[in-house]
């Protein structure tokens, strides 16, 4: 079972690439009742301690595939679900030190059922304390 | 010769997933929540085909077999597969008609395979009087042929604030005739009959409130029960004395069964605190209370 936030606490950690830290990751699910297509998703920023990364210095990784958060715009057949986080990997060179940490993560979704004014509105911003082992 | 009206004809009890909503991957599992319909006797099931199919639109060999296993234990009939047509699905520019159309037929094969029979076609929209998208019509005349390949008919929502005597719903029933078609039908959400509002107050800081609107009178969906292939039974709040506090639960069941609609009406929880633990399985069990005494049951 997952937990309830959408920033989930397991999941919280700095990534190594060749021995260097390269930068973090952590879990979000998705707090809307349904599943989403990529294409649905508007580019996310996440904060942590109040410095804002956005755009290529995200990706996000999805039933174990990677992917730019450009190439997601084009998506439309890969499916976010319910049961599953994403884990957003943000590009820090030297990663978080252990300890507590204020997460922010930002971004919204379409929905086509919904006037098309709430494209940008469904969503937002969810902020967590966590903390890196 | 008897005068006793025929007990099978009459609305069946089901229940939407989407009502659990908030407990679903935290509190409830897909088998909790087909065991909590199995005790309350509500055998008519409502998924969303995008939140409650794991690894949809490819479920998994393992995934459907155990679906086939929990419909069979908890005795669940797969009635209604929620689905869209998502037509911002890029930004920028809305689906071709072709685009809507496949989309469609991958959901009439999936629900077919899981044994649905209505889907709930939620299209997309243009305006804030949620007009669908222009070429409806193309598509779902395009889609025809495969709905009835795969025995599943298309519903429209009809929610609030739509009214049922709307030119909305004129054009729904216009395709449908002069298509004569079978595989189109109407989902009619409860809320459309809509008298009351619960407080403000009731609503917590971050849930989402309708906005009041016009209600159609009950009556009004008499001609359209025809086509009207499930209902969303729509509730928001139910009273420590099994009573729902804004819709008039027991004028729209009579009308029903006066009309001899037999079809389901599942159960779909709108209201305040989705997202504490219980508060919808509650209130869920208390508008089957209801629905049971209203029914004769």
């Amino acid at each position: 079972m997952l937990e309830k936030p959408c920033i989930q606490s397991r999941g919280f950690k700095n990534v190594e690439r060749n021995g260097q830290v390269i930068g973090f990751q952590v879990n979000i699910r998705s707090l809307y009742y349904r599943g989403l297509w990529l294409s649905q998703l508007r580019p996310a920023t996440v904060t942590v301690d109040g410095e804002t990364f956005s755009g290529d210095q995200i990706t996000w990784t999805i039933n174990d595939v990677t992917y730019t958060q450009a190439e997601m715009a084009e998506l439309g057949d890969v499916h976010w679900g319910l049961l599953k986080p994403a884990t957003l990997t943000v590009a820090k060179e030297g990663g978080l030190e252990s300890g507590s940490h204020e997460i922010e993560v930002n971004y919204t979704y379409s929905c086509s059922y919904f006037p098309p004014v709430a494209d940008t509105v469904l969503g937002g911003t969810q902020k967590r304390t966590l903390i890196l082992v | 010769m008897t005068n006793k009206v025929d007990i099978n004809i009459k609305p069946k009890r089901g229940v939407s997933l989407y009502s659990y909503a908030g407990e679903y991957g935290v509190t409830m599992s897909l088998e909790d929540m087909f065991a909590e319909m199995h005790d309350m006797g509500a055998r008519g099931l409502e998924i969303l085909a995008n939140s409650h199919i794991e690894g949809y639109p490819n479920p998994s060999e393992e995934w459907l077999e155990n679906w086939d296993r929990l419909i069979e234990k908890y005795d669940i009939v797969p009635v209604e597969y929620g689905h869209w047509v998502d037509s911002r699905l890029y930004q920028g520019r809305h689906l071709t008609a072709e685009e809507s159309y496949e989309m469609l037929v991958r959901d009439f094969k999936l629900a077919n395979r899981l044994g649905f029979t209505v889907l709930r076609t939620k299209l997309g929209v243009i305006n804030n009087d949620l007009t669908p998208v222009e070429n409806w019509r193309e598509f779902i005349k395009m889609a025809l042929p495969m709905a009835e390949k795969y025995n599943v008919r298309m519903c429209p929502e009809i929610h609030a604030p739509t009214l049922l005597k709307s030119m909305m719903v004129d054009d729904y029933v216009e395709f449908i005739e002069e298509t004569g078609t079978k595989y189109f039908g109407l989902n009619i959400d409860f809320g459309v009959f809509t008298t009351q509002t619960i407080p403000a107050s009731e609503w917590g800081p971050n849930e989402f409130i309708m906005p009041e609107s016009d209600h159609s009178p009950v009556k009004d969906i008499i001609p359209l029960l025809p086509y009207v292939y499930c209902c969303h039974a729509k509730f928001v709040k139910m009273s420590d004395d099994f009573e729902e506090m804004t819709i008039p639960y027991e004028k729209i069941i009579n009308t029903l069964i006066e009309h001899n609609w037999d079809g389901y009406m599942v159960s779909e929880y709108e209201g305040p605190k989705k997202d504490v633990p219980g508060y919808a399985v509650e209130q869920v069990r208390k508008h089957h209370v209801m629905m049971k005494r209203i029914l004769g049951e």
